[in-house]
C-alpha cells in the first residue's frame, strides 16, 4: 500500500516537474496564441421591429490579464443558407455588440474573432436565431405614464375652466406690454415688424409664434396698424398669411387684408437678417416682435432694432440666446413663456385652464426632484436600504430610452 | 443724387479696378482664369467692407450687397433642397426613369409608394395660388402643424422633462459621510470634497427656485414669491454665462474677416 | 369641410405619431414624416421663390424708391438658380457634385455668399459690445447679475483672469477667476439651464395638446 502510494507521488512530482519547465521553443509558441472569446450568446433585440440581435460574451483571457494583448474583436455574421461577412470591429475589452442590421426573415449565425498581433482566436459559434418583432414596447411604459399624466392634467383643467371654474393666472409683463406696443405703433403711424424666428414649421417655437401672431394680428386688424412679416421659409409665409388673413376677416375687415404683409426673404440666416436690418434702418418700425427660434442673429435684430427706438418684445426657448434678448430688448419671454403666451394672449379659459395644467406638471417635477434627492440623500450617507430603493425606483420611472 | 456721392464711387470702381488687375497678375491657383479669380477676390474683398460699412449707417454699398445677398442664397437653398430632396429622396422611391436621368441609384422598396402623399400635399399647398380652392392648402399646414406637434410632444418630453428630471437626483453628501467629518474640513479648493457638495446643492436648490418662477397659476407672494426671485437669479446668472461665454467667440468671428482683408486680399500679413 | 378636415388631420397625423414611440414597427415613422416634410417645403418654394420675384419686379416696373437694388436681387436669384439647377459650369454635367470646386454654383458661393454670411456674423463683434454697454448701464439687480456673471466668464477664459488670482493658494483656489467661471458654468448656469428645460418641455407638451385637441386653431387661419 505504502510502495502504491509512493509510486502515485513520484508520478505526481515528475508531472508537475515537467509542466513547470521553463521555457523552450514549444512553450513561447503556446505563449504567443490568444484564447479566443467564451460564453458567446445571441439573444433577440427586445422591444424593435425585429431588426436587431444582442450579442454578449467574455472577452478572452489574454484581454483580461494586464498588459492585454488583444488589439480588439471582429464580429463576423451569416445567413444560415448563405455566406458570413465581417459586421463591426471593436476595441479590446468590448464584450458586447448589438447588431441592428437583421431582417426577420433570415436566421443567423454569429462568431467573434479576438485579434492580437501573433495572430486571431475565432470563438465557438453562436446557436441560430432569428430575430424576432414585438408589438408593444414595454420598454417605454414609463414614458407612457408620464405623457398620460401630464396629458391629463391639462385636458383636466381645460375642462374645468370650460366649465366655468376661475382660474388665476399671474402677469407675464411681455405680454401685457404687447396691446400698448401695438399702440405706439398706431398713433406713431409707424409698421409694427414681426419675426418668428428663422426656423421652419418643423420647429415647435415657429409654430408657437405663429400662434401668437394669431393674437398679435387681431389687435392690429381692431387698430388699423401697418404690420410687416419678413419670413425665411416658405412655408412660414403661407401659414402667416393664412393666419393675418383670419384676423382681418374676424375683425371685420377683410379688404384691408393684403398678401405683401408677409413676405419670403431667403432661407439662409444671415441673408435673411441683412435683409431683416435693411427694412427696420428703412422703415424704421414703432414696435419689434422677435418670437421663435432664434440663434445668433438674435443680437444682431434686437440691437439694430434698438438702434432706431423700436419697443422691442422677444421670446426664445433657445437657451444660449435668451440672454442676448433680456439685454436687448424692452421685454423677454424666457422658455415656457413663449409657449403659454398665446394662451395667455386669447384669454379664453380653455386655453388658460391649460397653463394650470402645466404647472401640475412643475409640481410632479418638483416633488419628485426633492424626494428623489433626499432619499439619494439620506441613502447613500447613512446607507438606509429602503431610501436607495426610492432613490432607483424614480430614476427608472424618470429614465429615457 | 449728391455730387460727391458720385465721387465716392468713383474712387471705389477705380479702386476696384486696380484690386482687380493686381489680383489676376499674382493668382497662382487652377480652378478658374487669372482675370475671374481676380475679380472674384476683390469682389469678396468690396462685399465684406460693404456690410462691415452698416455698422456706421445705411448706405448704397450696404445695400448693393444686401440685396445681393439675397438673391443668391435664396437660390442657393433652393437648389440644395431640389437636389439633396426632391432627387436624393423622393425620385430614387417614385420614378426609375427620372432617377435614371440624374444618375441616382432607384431604391425599390415596398412603401414606396407612400412618397406620393407629400407630393400630393405639396400641391395642394401650391393650390393656395387660386382663389376658388385656395383652401385645400389648408391641409398641407394642417398636416405638417400635426406631425410637428406629435413629434415634439414626446421629443421634449423626454429630453427635457424627464431626463432633466433623473439628472437632478444626486446624493447632496458624500456616500458614506453624513456629514460631521466634512463640515470640520471645509476648504475652496476647487477640487475638494466640499465644493463638489456645494455646487450640488446649488444645483438643487436653483432648479427649485427656478420652477417655482415659471408657475402661472400662483401668485407669487411670500416663500414662493421668496423662491421665485431667487429663481429669477438663478436665470440671470445662466444668461450672464451664455452671455460671457460667447462674447470671445465673437470676437474671433471679426478677427477672421480682418484677417482675410489683411492676408487673402491686401497681402500685408502672412 | 373648410374647417374640420384639417382640424382632423393635425389630430390624426399627431396622435399616430405619438403611438408610434411606442410600437417598434412603427418607430421610425417619425422620421419618415420628418422627409415627408422636407419634400412639402420644396414645394412651398414656388411660393416663397415666386413671392420673392413678384415683390421685386413690382418694385422696379413701378420705378418705386431704391428699385435698382430690386435688379440686383432678381438678376443673382436667377443666375444662381440657373447655375444650381443646370449645374453650370459643372464638369459632371447633371448628374456630377453640386458642390464640385469648377462650378458656377460652387464659385458664386465661394466669393459672394460665404465672405457675406461671415462679415454679418462678425458683425455681432461690434454688437455684442453695444448690448454689453447697455446692460452695464441698466441698475437694477436683476442685469447687476448678470453682467457680474458674463464678466466673470468672460475673464476666466482669458490669460488675464489667470494672471490677476493665480495668487490665490490652492485650499481657497474656487476664488481663481479661471476655476470659479468654470463653477459657475457647471453650478449655478446647469441649475437655470434645467429649470428653463424643464418648463420648455411642459410648455410644449401643453401647447402640442392644445393643437391637436383643436383648442389652439389660429394657424389654420380660424380665429373662432
Amino acid at each position: 500500500m505504502l510502495f502504491r502510494v509512493a509510486i502515485a507521488f513520484a508520478c505526481l512530482f515528475i508531472i508537475a516537474g515537467v509542466a513547470g519547465q521553463p521555457a523552450g521553443d514549444t512553450a513561447l509558441a503556446v505563449q504567443q496564441t490568444i484564447a479566443p472569446v467564451t460564453s458567446l450568446i445571441a439573444t433577440n433585440h427586445e422591444y424593435d421591429n425585429g431588426t436587431g440581435i444582442d450579442l454578449i460574451w467574455v472577452p478572452s483571457i489574454d484581454d483580461r490579464l494586464a498588459p492585454s494583448r488583444v488589439t480588439g474583436y471582429e464580429v463576423w455574421r451569416s445567413v444560415v443558407g448563405g455566406s458570413g461577412s465581417r459586421i463591426a470591429e471593436l476595441p479590446a475589452g468590448a464584450n458586447k455588440f448589438t447588431d441592428e442590421q437583421c431582417s426577420r426573415e433570415s436566421t443567423y449565425v454569429y462568431s467573434v474573432v479576438a485579434i492580437s498581433v501573433a495572430g486571431n482566436a475565432v470563438s465557438i459559434s453562436t446557436a441560430p436565431i432569428q430575430p424576432a418583432r414585438e408589438w408593444i414596447n414595454l420598454h417605454r411604459l414609463n414614458l407612457l405614464a408620464i405623457a398620460f399624466l401630464v396629458s391629463a392634467a391639462v385636458i383636466y383643467f381645460i375642462q374645468s375652466a370650460r366649465s366655468g371654474k376661475k382660474l388665476f393666472v399671474r402677469k407675464i409683463a411681455g405680454l401685457d406690454a404687447v396691446d400698448d406696443a401695438i399702440g405706439r405703433a398706431t398713433e406713431m403711424g409707424r409698421p409694427i415688424l414681426f419675426i418668428p424666428g428663422i426656423q421652419d414649421m418643423d420647429d415647435v417655437q415657429t409654430i408657437a409664434a405663429i400662434t401668437i401672431l394669431g393674437r398679435v394680428s387681431r389687435v392690429v386688424a381692431d387698430y388699423d396698424t401697418k404690420i410687416k412679416m419678413p419670413v425665411s421659409r416658405s412655408l412660414v409665409m403661407t401659414a402667416a398669411r393664412e393666419t393675418i388673413k383670419a384676423s382681418y376677416m374676424a375683425a371685420g375687415r377683410p379688404d384691408a387684408y393684403n398678401d405683401d404683409m408677409v413676405s419670403y426673404v431667403t432661407d439662409e440666416q444671415f441673408g435673411y437678417v441683412a435683409a431683416v436690418d435693411g427694412i427696420m434702418v428703412r422703415e424704421k418700425p414703432a414696435t419689434c416682435f422677435y418670437l421663435g427660434a432664434f440663434f445668433a442673429e438674435s443680437l444682431i435684430l434686437a440691437e439694430t432694432g434698438n438702434s432706431v427706438g423700436a419697443i422691442q418684445i422677444a421670446g426664445t426657448a433657445m437657451p444660449a440666446q435668451i440672454p442676448f434678448f433680456v439685454a436687448a430688448c424692452d421685454f423677454a419671454l424666457i422658455g415656457e413663456e413663449l409657449f403659454a403666451a398665446s394662451a395667455y394672449l386669447s384669454n379664453e379659459p380653455k386655453q388658460l385652464g391649460s397653463l394650470k395644467g402645466q404647472d401640475v406638471g412643475k409640481a410632479v417635477a418638483l416633488v419628485v426632484i426633492v424626494v428623489g434627492t433626499m432619499a439619494a440623500t439620506i441613502g447613500s450617507a447613512w446607507d438606509v436600504t429602503f431610501m436607495n430603493q426610492l432613490w432607483s425606483a424614480l430614476k427608472v420611472v424618470f429614465q429615457t430610452n | 443724387m449728391k455730387r460727391s456721392t458720385y465721387i465716392v464711387m468713383a474712387v471705389m470702381a477705380l479702386l476696384f479696378a486696380v484690386s482687380w488687375y493686381f489680383k489676376a497678375a499674382t493668382y497662382h491657383g487652377n480652378v478658374m482664369s487669372p482675370l475671374v479669380a481676380g475679380f472674384m477676390i476683390t469682389l469678396a474683398a468690396f462685399l465684406t467692407l460693404a456690410i462691415i460699412s452698416f455698422v456706421y449707417q445705411d448706405n448704397p454699398f450696404y445695400k448693393f450687397a444686401e440685396h445681393l445677398f439675397v438673391g443668391i442664397s435664396a437660390a442657393f437653398w433652393m437648389c440644395q433642397s431640389f437636389w439633396s430632396t426632391i432627387v436624393g429622396n423622393l425620385i430614387p422611391r417614385i420614378s426609375t426613369g427620372l432617377s435614371k436621368y440624374f444618375g441616382q441609384p432607384y431604391r425599390d422598396e415596398p412603401w414606396n409608394f407612400v412618397y406620393w402623399l407629400p407630393v400630393i400635399l405639396g400641391i395642394l399647398l401650391l393650390l393656395r395660388l387660386s382663389s376658388k380652392i385656395g383652401w385645400v392648402s389648408r391641409w398641407a399646414l394642417a398636416f405638417i402643424v400635426g406631425t410637428t406637434a406629435g413629434l415634439s410632444f414626446i421629443r421634449y418630453l423626454r429630453s427635457d422633462f424627464m431626463e432633466q428630471i433623473s439628472s437632478t437626483m444626486v446624493p447632496l453628501l458624500a456616500a458614506g459621510n453624513s456629514g460631521e467629518s466634512l463640515l470640520s474640513n471645509i476648504t475652496l479648493s476647487a477640487t475638494g470634497p466640499f465644493v463638489a457638495m456645494l455646487t450640488n446643492w446649488v444645483i438643487f436648490l436653483g432648479v427649485i427656485c427656478g420652477i417655482v418662477y415659471f408657475f402661472f397659476s400662483k401668485e407669487h407672494t411670500g416663500l414662493f414669491g421668496r423662491a421665485s426671485r431667487v429663481g429669477i437669479w438663478i436665470l440671470m446668472i445662466t444668461f450672464g454665462a451664455a452671455f460671457g461665454y460667447t462674447v470671445m467667440g465673437r470676437i474671433t468671428l471679426l478677427v477672421g474677416r480682418l484677417t482675410f482683408l489683411y492676408k487673402d486680399w491686401l497681402g500685408l500679413i502672412s | 369641410m373648410k374647417r374640420e378636415v384639417p382640424l382632423f388631420i393635425t389630430f390624426f397625423v399627431g396622435t399616430l405619431l405619438i403611438a408610434s414611440v411606442f410600437i417598434p414597427p412603427a418607430e421610425s415613422w417619425g422620421e419618415n414624416f420628418s422627409v415627408y416634410f422636407d419634400i412639402i417645403a420644396v414645394f412651398a418654394f414656388f411660393l416663397g421663390g415666386g413671392n420673392l420675384l413678384r415683390i421685386h419686379l413690382q418694385k422696379v416696373a413701378s420705378k418705386r424708391p431704391d428699385w435698382g437694388y430690386s435688379i440686383v436681387t432678381l438678376v443673382a436669384f436667377l443666375v444662381m438658380l440657373a447655375a444650381g439647377l443646370f449645374k453650370l459650369g459643372n464638369p459632371g454635367g447633371i448628374s456630377g457634385n453640386l458642390t464640385t470646386a469648377q462650378s458656377w454654383f460652387q464659385i458664386l458661393f465661394q466669393n459672394i455668399m460665404s465672405p457675406l454670411g461671415s462679415t454679418m456674423y462678425a458683425l455681432l463683434a461690434f454688437f455684442v459690445a453695444s448690448a454689453s454697454y447697455r446692460a452695464f448701464r441698466a441698475k437694477n439687480r436683476d442685469a447687476t447679475i448678470l453682467l457680474v456673471a458674463a464678466f466673470i466668464i468672460l475673464l476666466g477664459r482669458t490669460p488675464f483672469g489667470t494672471m490677476l488670482t493665480s495668487w490665490i493658494p490652492p485650499q481657497y483656489d474656487l476664488l481663481q477667476v479661471p476655476n470659479l467661471a468654470i463653477w459657475i458654468m457647471s453650478g449655478p448656469n446647469l441649475a437655470g439651464q434645467r429649470a428653463i428645460m424643464i418648463g420648455i418641455g411642459l410648455g410644449i407638451v401643453s401647447m402640442s395638446l392644445r393643437i391637436l385637441l383643436g383648442i389652439e386653431r389660429t394657424y389654420l387661419g380660424d380665429d373662432r
